[in-house]
Formats: C-alpha cells, structure tokens, sequence
C-alpha cells in the first residue's frame, strides 16, 4: 500500500506509543535543548492541534501530547504534522489554524530538530542490494544477447513495495527463483550462443512466397453454389459469424472449402541430401456450440515425390511441423502444396483453413558444406585458433568483454580467469566444442549474483559529504530508471572516462529520446496510476450496462449469478425442471434479452484496455518530453486517442481518428475529459466488477495524485455492499447509500475526503464511459473539497486541484519517482531532497523536466549513505 | 532421420524395447531394492517390503455421469457385485484391481462469488483442495498431495516426483475468465505461487530419467551433465562469497537467501550422486512427441510405467489434457472439439460422443494399467498390486460445470492396504479426504489436515 505521505506504514507503531505515554511524557526532556519545543512550537501546537490531537483525543490516530522521551524521538509522528501542515489540509475547514508564521516556524522546528537535517551534509539514505525484476531481466537479456527470454511465463512474479515492483526489500531470492535462474541461464545461452562453428545450410521459405491459385473448376462452382443456400451461421445468441481473416501475405492459406493449390519453383546449388521442414497450421474461428464438419486432404510433393498425403479434420489452431529427408539434384524444384475439399456439401461454420507458415530447407548434408550458423560472428569474430594457449587467450578475450557487460562493471582479472578455467574444463577433454565451453562460462555469468544483483561502488567525497555512488553505478541506476534495462555502450563509456556524473543531464535527454524510455512510461506511469491494471481488471459490461438501463426488473444486479444460474437450468433436462424453475428460467431468458449482449455498447475488450493504457502513458510521456506544466496531467484539453477509444468513450468523431494509431488530438469544447483523472484507465481500475466505486477512485486521488494520504478503516467494518441498501422500501444510489455511512461520525473523518472526490466521477461508469443516469435517476456529481472549494462538475473539481492543490501534485509525484528511481521506500530524511525537488518545479514555472532532472541531481540517487571504506574494498 | 518418416517408425522402436523391458523385471527391480538398502526407511514401502508407488492421472472436462457410474448394487448389498459401466467397460478385465469411488466433491472449485472459470478452478484444485485466487497474474494456489508426498518420500529414490502432461502447447494468456492460465495447465504445485511445470516431450522425460544419448552412453552423459552443473555452481558460488565480504551487512541477507538457494540445488546433485548410475532400460529413446494423440498418451503412460518399473520414482502426476481442452478425436470419428461438446445441450448425438470421448480415455488408462499388471515386482506381486493410481477429473458434468461426484477411480491393491473390486459411495465426502488417507499409506507422517479435508476416508 503506498501513501504519497508515507504515512500509513507508521500507524502500527504509533498506535503502540500511546500505551506507555502518558507515564513517561516529558521525562526525557532535557534542560535547554527543548526550550524551542516548550516555549515556541508546544504553544502553536495547543492553541492549534490539541483540541483533536491531546487529552486523550486521537483524532486519525495521532495525539500530539503523548510521547515516550523526547518529542524529537517520533520522527514518524512528526512526518504526518509536516504532510498536513504542508498541505495545509489540517486544522479542518471551519476551524481556526496557524497563521503563516507560525505554521512556518513548526514546519522548520520538525525539519531541523526532528530530522536533524543538515544541509551542508544531506543524507542520501541507502538503498538495498537490488535483484534484477522479471521486467529488467528480460530487458537486460535482449539488449545482451538479443534474446526475448519470456520471464512473465518463466519467473514466479514479484512482490511489490510501496506500489512498485522495483523494491530492493521486496525482491527476495526464494530457492526455487534461483533454479530458474539457472535454468532460464541455460536455455538463453542455448538459444543464443551457437556451440558449434559450422551447421548444414538453412534455408527457410515463407509461406507467402508459394504462388496461390483457388481452381475454378467444377468442384469450385459446386461449392460456390452450396454457399450461397447455407442459411447464414450464427452462434446461439444470434450474433452473425464473422468472416474468416484477412490472409497474412507472409503465409500461404488455403480453406478446407476451396481446391487450391500453392506452388513455388526454387533453386538447389548442389546435388545431396537435404531435410524439408513443413510448418503448418490448422486454424478455425472459434463459434460456440455450432460445429464444423468439414475435411480436406492435403498432398505436399517435392517434384514428383509424394511426402504428405493427409486429411484433415479441424483442428483447433494446431501447429503442426513435419520433416522429410530427401535426395536433390542441383538446379530447380517445385514445391507444390494441394488442398482437396472431401466434404462439398457441409456446410462452412468456422473457416478452417490450412496455414503454411513456411517450409525449411535444410542441407545438404556433409562437412564439405557447412556453414556458420546464425549468429556465429556476433560471439565468435574470429576462427578459433588450435593450440592450447591460444585458445585460452581467446577465450579470455570473449569472456572479459562478456562479463564485463553482464556485471555492467569491469571486472577482476581473477574472476576471467575463473571463467576461463570453466570453460576448459569442458572443451577440454576434446569432447566437447571450444564453442560449448564458451557458453557454459557464459551460462555461470547470468546464474552469478553479480548479474542478477546491482551491485554498486562508491567513491569518497572530497568535500566530507557521504560517498558518491561510482560512475558506473550511476550509469546502471540511470538506465534502470529511464530504459528497465542495463546502460548502453555510451553510458559505459562515460563510465570510463569517469565523465558521466558531469554530462547528467544531457544523458537524460538522451535516453529520453531513445526508444527504451518506453519502459519508464509503461513501468513507472504504470505502476504510479496503476494503468498497467486496466489490461487485466476483471468488470462485467453486462452488469454495469444493466445498473443503466430504465426499465430494470426487481432482479439481482450481479449478472454472474444470473447467467450461471439461467445456464444451469437451461442445460437441465426439461424433464426434470420443476414449475417454479420454469417460471424462473423464462423470466432470466426475457431479462437477458433484452439486456443481454446487444445493449451492452462497445466491449471493453483487449483492444480498448490497451488503448486506454497507452493513452495514460502517452500524455505523460508527452507533459515530460515536450517540458509542459504538470498540471496538465490534471487538466488539459487535449488527448491521445484512436478511433476505437474515441468511440468507446463516444467523443464525438475527430476527423484525425481513423484507425488503430493513436493520436494526439484537441478535445471538443466543453469535454469533461483531458488529464489523467478522466482517462479510462483510472476510472476503471478504481471500479469493482460490476460498479463504480466512488470510495476507492477518492482514496486513489488522495493517495496518488494528492498526497494525502488515509488511514486504513478500523477492522469488523461491514463491506459497503453489506450496509443497507434499501430504506423505506427503496433502493438507494450509491450516493445516498455513502451519505448514511457518513452519519457514522468513525466514518466520516475520513470517508468526508474521500467520497466527495469520488463522487464527482459518478457521471463515468466502471468501464470509464460516459452516463447521466443510474437506475433510471440522474446522477449528481456536486460537492465539496476538505479545503472548502465547492464544485459541481467533474471539470470545476479538475480545475479546483489545478489552482488550489497544485503543490500538493508536486510532492506527490516527487515522491513517486523517487521511490522507483531508488527501489526504497523514503522516509523523513528524504524530505530536504523532496523540498529541492518541489522547489526546482517551482521555480520552473511547474514544468515536468524539473521533476526528472530534480530526481537525478539529488544526493538520493548520486550517493549513498554509506562507509567509505567499502569504496576501496570494491576492487579486487 | 529415416526417409519420410516423420517421428512414427521410431517410437515402434521403443515400443519393442519396452517389450524386452518388461521380460526381466524382478532382476531390474531387485537391484533397486539393494539401492534402497542404502537408505532404511519406512516411506513409500509396501508390507512386504516392496516400493509402494502412487500416481495422479486427470482427465479433462468431466464424463457423461449417467454413462459412467455403474447402477446403485442391488439393495445396497456387496459392493463387488455391481456391474461395470458402458465408459468403465474398458476396465472390466481389471476390475479386481480398481475400486469405483462416488461421492466425492471439490467444492473448492465451485464459484461461489468468483463466477465463471469452473475449468480452470476444476483443473488448479484437483490436487489441492484450496481455493484459487481468480486472477490472471498474481497466481495463489495450495500445495498439491503429490507434492507432500513427494516431500516426505522423495528421498527415497533418485526423483522425489515426476510431472507429465500430453498437452504439448499451452497457452499463456486469455485462458479461462480472467484465472491466470497456470490453473488450467498445472495439477502439481509445490508452494500456493509454484506450480510443477509438467514435462510434455517424451523425450526430455526419458532423458531425465536416464540421461541422454544411446544405451551404454546415457550414464555418462547424466554424469557429465552433474559436472556441469556443479561447475556452475562453484563459479557463482565463489561470486557470492566475494560479493558478500565486499557488501555492506544490511546486504548480506540478499545474498545469504541466494547462497542457501545455491546449497540446496548442490544437495540435490549429491542425492542423485549417491544413488549411483542411473538404470539404462536400454532401449532407444524416443524421439519426440508422436504424430498422434494416441500414440503421445500410449508412450506417456509407458515412460510413467518405467519409471516405476526402475523405482526412479514413487509419485507421479500426468495431466492428459488440461480443463477445457477443445481438441478433437478424429481417430475415433468425432471431429468436434472435446469442451464444445460437453456443452450438449441435452442432445444426444452430442452425449453419445462425449462419452465415447470419456471411454476413449479409459481405455488407454486400462491399457497402462494392464501393464503394471504384467510386470512383476520385488516381491512377486504386480508392480500394480504395489501401486494406489488415482484416474479423475475436476469436474463432473462438463455440461453443468459442476464438481460434486466427481468421476474417480482408484487403482492397485497399495501393496494389500487397499480394497478393490469395488463400487463405493462415499456420499458426499471432501475429494481430499480421500488423499489424507492416500498420504498415510504411503508413509506421510503427522498429516492433520489436507487442504478441506475434514477427515480420513473410512472403507477403502
């Protein structure tokens, strides 16, 4: 759970002061030291806080006049009263606060005497060890060795920390992670590394290359004729079939339905052996419950030799590969593929269809032809020499220059030499290729915890301040930051010339113009806004399509159980229906029909998840990259959309729209959308499966965009949908149903800040579409700020933040990219690093590039709170 | 590679070894018995001292109920007496030899408020009796029985357990509303997040057993392959004991979580070690999966029967095809898929292939059965006399989705701790009940509970 104010995490031990506090309060007090505290801040405190906060009031938790020692010991405490008094969200509204000196005054007491900030010595704080995630290491592979290692498939997932899947503390090593390092090592270098220095040509023909040729011959009339009387398929909802797909011109697809034949010509240099590689495929559309019956035969000949000869029935979008080993002669062949229809007169339901993908021609066979198999000079740039010594200084070359880039750092002559060693103890025995030898070496470099752990070097500080974490440590946080992945060639050289920490800005220019900053965007504002979700959240369009609908009959609005049920009596025998079930199987039937899948509008399927995900992604990426003002994330009028988006929120139609790309386009006039608050992706991620939740799209604003952060509720709190939601014999909306969990005054402290906020996004439903009306009734949107702003539309409440809160938004993302530019959780040190940062937005007029540039120049991600004496022992 | 002979003429091959195999088991398996001797113990043994293996077999989508249980036995008598059903038919030669269990439910895997998805949580729960977390990425399962007894047996012979599917793709996104495809393509589990990625190659299966290569060669390149590894393992073992003196204390955790993971694997090499050369059924190994589904099931079933057969193993799980499987049957003239059909609508030219389907499957697991059956152990009895192989599905009616009454058959006497030739109703008992009962007979100690076991399972 993360807090913008990292508040929450502290309430367990804060809870647990207040058991001995009131014995012990003020007896740890020393003479002189505490004067401030006593004679100026205590003062502020009780004219301003103590009302809530003292006396044994406990308002959210926090007393102000219990304190086990001294009062400077609970910097934890004292972390809550900055946030608020930041923000200025305490006292509440109506009630009589600080004046701005005083407020002043206890902000800088709490940062000098509480957190001992020493400004000529920041602390930079520590980050822990940090274990590549599933994300970096799949990145890390491909820029290494250029292989796509599917690690989401491969990898257990891994734990996050304070909304983030980069945590250094979270990121454990279980044993059996570590097999699959193992094995995940092996199988990369496998596929990467060739073992051998010569393989039997390899020659592989797309299928799009065989020319295709449907025969219009009798057959061919026949079934066109039979087409025309099939009665037009459909599933059982009564939804037309789709076509069959438009065929990929890379592959050669021939229908069970239609005599064709695909032919290719193609030319043998030598005469020998060869193996021919068949790939295909057996493809269908999918339609439920109405089957297909169709057969084919497929004949394969190379010249005239017959080498299948098959039929088909379907088969489930099976893969199929075949190989046959024949002789060639030098010259041409024809490669001829013929599909025979066998079943004229059934029917066509699903479109199956054979697909070639390709077919390989492997050979010839024998020494005299070998060639070096792909890849082969990417690893091995030179032919490998035959005398012991030789070889080994080969292999130390290959081995140095790999580890090197492995461990993102030069590496111990004593370690090559390990890997050497490794390495002749297989090629060794003569049994086994230098090549195998070679990738084993390579295999133990990515099962090392010195790949799979950033391991960091520190220089000293000239000026007395903490060390500075080494160049090439700077360079492996940057790139894991802005790319997910291990730096580049040029970060490594600035690295070695030791120049990178004095080009810092500029690199990240660079790197933010390269294409690997899309890791930042899907990760960072992935994970911020939780945009990543939408792709995977579970809502039923059903079931919200039904809480809008007029007419709704006195049925559960849960569709799953409705459908469940309907298709468990309707697949009961009738026979052994009772009346009483009949009566209820033909009353779901007429509620599914006529609320059923046609009134449900677009679907809130993959294409538009993965639309609205890169909308979120894209408008940040464009706030960052073209320096606008960050509130632009909040409130703007522009948006990145694709006609299907577009229509899926029923913008009216922007002529720019057409087709899958997205765009950035104007918004009409008047549009409550624009900013990430009206995007689809926090609308429904916020949502539960069958509705809005105004309380969790509140929370998510204070926490996420606000930085103000709530206190969980306490427990045994019966679930809003357990609350009573009938009164006097009427349903209520959500919005009368929130207003009675107010009345309860343990509630409403903290539900008052939260259900206005959510509440204001009630006219967009759980898909993040828009609606007037729930249940039949108009929805009412109004409402008030904890600050006092009142509101009636989603666009005043926008602009309300813009003007009013906007500092709030600074820290909040501050804090964000610090702790996924860090891996850590931060806690009260940090708040200097946080103010600097704030500051430079600031000063920049609010623009986005400050808070970047800000991150990477704080002594947070520069340094490291740390003894210098590791500095020297790094090197071995 | 044979002219135009794609993959079939090979597994002939291996079929004809098996054969020869089979002429010489007592010899085979009294070599193994003096390996046990290394290492007394009172797992997975039978009375008379012979291996005591178990197996979990699934078959997809649940069977016809009315084709599959036999009829009630008259008044309640004998329960040997009853009469085999049309889709057990296949069974009948053995039927001293298995016992027809109704009445158990997995009521984990109903929906509750979770919804649609009753093929992935049939398919997840089967061997755990846990709840799935309905989630397409962040998977939470239970531990599986065959992994318990894995853990307490495992050490016993050179592989703690072994994992089989003939499902030789599998998907890895979009699979069952919106449950993580994991559910529906793993039975095994060896923690709630990890599940026991089964082997579909036949191939490397054989190879892991018995190494690869010819016969005669397949023990060196086990060995080889055991020095490869452990030089692996001492690189990067030395790598984190430097990276652990140079780090700073608050570090040193993260690298002692890897260097016990590093022990454990090195343990692991040592077991294998210490058990010797690995028994070479000398015969060729097969070459990949087979052209037909048919044959893939036949040479599946012969690779668990020798690994039996070796005492490589004690536990085994095979997953035929996971829940939901689509495929057709065109070799028995159903060109439907599978999960379409079972979805009959109360036709009955749909029925009626559903159950051949459902038939189909027990047949070529009578005719594994029928193996073990001929094979002798260590003590004169039947390698299946010395076995308790479990033939089941997550869901009963594919139709109804539902998960009561599952279809199970148990088979093998369990070295005498059994009673088969029987058809009993054990109304409404938890599924895993009945693996508590299973776990005790092979040795498990202290088991209370067993997923939502609520007790033993009495009468069996």
């Amino acid at each position: 759970m993360m807090n913008c104010g990292y508040a929450s995490r502290n309430l367990t031990a804060i809870s647990c002061f207040s058991l001995v506090a009131a014995v012990c309060f003020g007896s740890g007090l020393r003479a002189g030291e505490t004067d401030k505290y006593e004679t100026q801040i205590r003062p502020i405190l009780v004219e301003n806080c103590y009302g809530c906060h003292a006396g044994g009031e406990k308002n959210g938790n926090i007393a102000l006049d219990e304190f086990e020692g001294d009062v400077r010991q609970s910097p934890a405490l004292w972390q809550k009263v900055l946030v608020q008094l930041r923000s200025r969200s305490m006292p509440p509204l109506g009630e009589a606060g600080p004046s701005e000196d005083q407020r002043t005054l206890t902000m800088s007491w709490i940062k000098s005497d509480v957190f001992k900030h020493d400004p000529t010595r920041p602390d930079p704080g520590v980050v822990t060890v940090r274990r590549l995630n599933r994300i970096e290491y799949r990145n890390t592979i491909r820029d290494l060795l250029g292989v796509d290692y599917d690690t989401n498939a491969n990898f257990p997932s891994d734990d996050t920390g304070y909304g983030f899947d980069n945590i250094a503390d979270v990121l454990t090593v279980s044993p059996l992670l570590l097999e699959k390092y193992i094995s995940a090592a092996k199988a990369i270098v496998n596929q990467a590394v060739p073992i051998v220095s010569g393989v039997a040509p390899r020659r592989t023909i797309p299928g799009g290359e065989f020319i295709k040729e449907v025969k219009n011959d009798g057959l061919a009339k026949l079934l066109n004729e039979l087409a025309s009387k099939d009665e037009t398929p459909g599933n059982r909802f009564g939804r037309p079939v789709q076509g069959p797909p438009k065929d990929d011109p890379m592959l050669l697809t021939m229908s069970y339905k239609e005599h064709t034949i695909g032919k290719l010509t193609t030319n043998v240099n030598s005469e020998g052996r060869y193996a021919i590689e068949v790939n295909l495929k057996a493809a269908e559309q999918f339609v439920d419950n109405i089957f297909d019956y169709n057969r084919c035969t497929l004949t394969f000949r190379v010249d005239d030799e017959l080498l299948v000869n098959r039929e088909f029935v379907r088969q489930g979008n099976e893969d199929l590969s075949m190989t046959f080993d024949i002789r060639m002669e030098a010259g041409d062949h024809n490669l001829v593929f013929e599909v025979i229809p066998t079943t004229p007169d059934q029917p066509q339901v699903r479109y199956l269809r054979l697909i070639v993908k390709n077919v390989t021609l492997i050979g010839p066979a024998g020494d005299a032809y070998l060639v070096p198999p792909l890849n082969y000079a990417r690893y091995f740039p030179k032919p490998v020499p035959k005398s012991t010594s030789e070889r080994r200084e080969y292999a130390g070359e290959l081995l140095g220059q790999f580890v090197t880039k492995a461990y993102r750092r030069p590496v111990d002559n004593k370690t090559i030499d390990r890997l050497v060693s490794l390495a002749e103890s297989v090629y060794g025995n003569g049994k086994e290729t230098f090549e195998s030898g070679i990738a084993q070496s390579m295999t133990a470099v990515l099962a090392s915890p010195r790949f799979l752990f950033r391991e960091e070097g520190f220089v000293p500080d000239a000026d007395g301040g903490h060390p500075w974490v080494d160049d090439y440590s700077l360079a492996t946080r940057l790139s894991y930051f802005l790319w997910s992945t291990m730096p580049d060639q040029e970060l490594f050289q600035l690295a070695a010339q030791g120049d990178l920490r004095t080009n810092l800005d500029s690199q990240v220019d660079r790197m933010m113009n390269d294409a690997r900053s899309s890791a930042f965007f899907q990760n960072f504002v992935g994970q911020w806004l939780q945009s990543r979700e939408v792709e995977s959240v579970t809502i039923d369009s059903g079931a919200v399509a039904r809480r809008e609908s007029e007419a709704r009959p006195g049925m559960n609005a849960t569709s799953d159980v409705d459908l469940e049920r309907r298709n468990f009596l309707r697949n009961k025998p009738a026979s052994e229906l009772t009346d009483a079930e009949k009566l209820e199987l033909e009353k779901l039937q007429n509620f599914r029909q006529a609320f059923g899948s046609r009134n449900r509008g677009p679907n809130f399927d993959e294409k538009v998840r993965r639309a609205m995900r890169s909308e979120t992604e894209l408008l940040f990426q464009h706030v960052l990259k073209n320096d606008l003002p960050l509130t632009d994330l909040i409130d703007c009028n522009y948006a990145f959309l694709n006609e299907e988006l577009a229509k899926f929120y029923e913008i009216p139609m922007l002529e720019s729209l057409n087709g899958n790309e997205m765009r950035l386009v104007k918004l009409p006039e008047g549009s409550l959308r624009g900013g990430i608050l009206t995007q689809g992706t926090f609308l429904a991620v916020t949502s539960n499966p069958n509705r809005t939740s105004p309380v969790k799209r509140g929370l998510f604003i204070l926490e996420n965009v606000l930085g103000s952060p709530i206190a969980a509720p306490p427990p045994n709190i019966p679930s809003l949908e357990d609350a009573s939601k009938q009164r006097d014999g009427k349903t209520l909306s959500l919005r009368e149903t929130l207003a009675i969990h107010r009345e309860n005054a343990v509630c409403s402290s903290c539900h008052n800040k939260m259900d206005p906020l959510g509440l204001a996004f009630e006219n967009f439903n759980a898909l993040g579409r828009y609606r007037e009306k729930e249940f039949g009734k108009t929805i009412d949107v109004a409402g008030m700020l904890s600050s006092g702003e009142k509101f009636s539309s989603v666009t005043q409440l926008k602009k309300a933040i813009v003007d009013n809160h906007k500092q709030e938004v600074y820290y909040c993302l501050a804090e964000k990219m610090m702790t996924y530019a860090l891996g850590r959780g931060l806690d009260f040190r940090d708040n200097y690093a946080l103010d600097n940062i704030v500051q430079r937005i600031e000063q920049s007029g609010g623009k986005a590039k400050a808070l970047l540039i800000g991150v990477v120049n704080s002594p947070q991600f520069l340094k490291t709170r740390i003894k210098v004496a590791y500095a020297s022992s790094l090197r071995e | 590679m044979t002219k135009r002979t794609p993959m079939g003429m090979k597994r002939r091959q291996f079929l004809r070894g098996i054969g020869v195999c089979m002429a010489l088991p007592a010899l085979e398996s009294m070599q193994s018995a003096k390996a046990l001797a290394f290492h007394p113990t009172e797992l997975a043994i039978t009375a008379s001292g012979a291996p005591l293996r178990t197996a979990f077999i699934y078959f997809p989508n649940g069977a016809i109920p009315a084709a599959w249980w036999p009829a009630a036995t008259a008044g309640g008598g004998d329960a040997k007496s009853y009469a085999i059903s049309q889709t057990l038919k296949p069974l009948e030669p053995l039927r001293d030899s298995i016992q027809v269990l109704k009445g158990l439910d997995n009521l984990s895997a109903d929906g509750g408020r979770d919804g649609g998805g009753d093929h992935a949580r049939g398919n997840g729960t089967f061997l755990t009796g846990v709840r799935l977390k309905k989630s397409a990425s962040d998977i939470q399962a239970g531990v599986s029985i065959d992994q318990v007894i894995a853990k307490s047996v495992g050490d016993s012979t050179r592989f703690a357990s072994l994992e089989m599917t003939c499902d030789s793709k599998r998907q890895t996104s979009g699979c069952d509303s919106g449950y993580s495809c994991a559910y529906q393509y793993n039975i095994s589990w060896s923690s709630a997040t990890t599940p026991m990625s089964p082997e579909s190659n036949p191939r490397s299966i054989f190879e892991r057993l018995f190494g690869a290569g010819n016969p005669g060669e397949r023990n060196d390149s086990l060995a080889r392959r055991r020095n490869e590894q452990k030089s692996v393992l001492d690189f990067v073992l030395e790598d984190a004991r430097s990276m652990q003196r140079r780090l700073p204390s608050s570090d040193r955790d993260k690298l002692g979580q890897y260097l016990d993971g590093i022990r454990d694997i090195e343990k692991r090499i040592e077991k294998s070690e210490r058990f010797g050369a690995a028994k070479d059924p000398e015969i060729e190994t097969p070459a990949g999966v087979p052209d037909t589904y048919e044959k893939y099931i036949q040479l599946t079933y012969d690779l668990l029967f020798l690994a039996f057969q070796t005492d490589s193993t004690r536990v085994a799980s095979l997953l035929l095809a996971h829940d939901g499987s689509n495929r057709s049957f065109d070799h028995i003239g159903i060109v439907e898929g599978h999960h379409d059909l079972t979805h009959h609508q109360n036709k009955v030219e749909q029925i009626k292939k559903v159950q051949e389907i459902d038939q189909w499957y027990v047949r070529m697991f009578s005719g594994f059965l029928d193996k073990l059956a001929r094979a002798e152990d260590v003590d004169g009895k039947s390698l299946l006399y010395n076995s308790m192989i479990i033939y089941g599905s997550g869901n009963a009616d594919g139709n109804r989705h539902t998960h009561s009454d599952l279809p199970i058959v148990l088979a093998g006497n369990a070295g005498g701790a059994l009673t088969p030739g029987r058809f009993v109703d054990h109304r409404s008992k938890p599924l895993t009940n009945l693996y508590l009962s299973m776990a005790d007979r092979m040795g498990v100690q202290d088991l209370k509970r067993f997923g939502d076991s609520t007790d033993r399972l009495g009468d069996l």
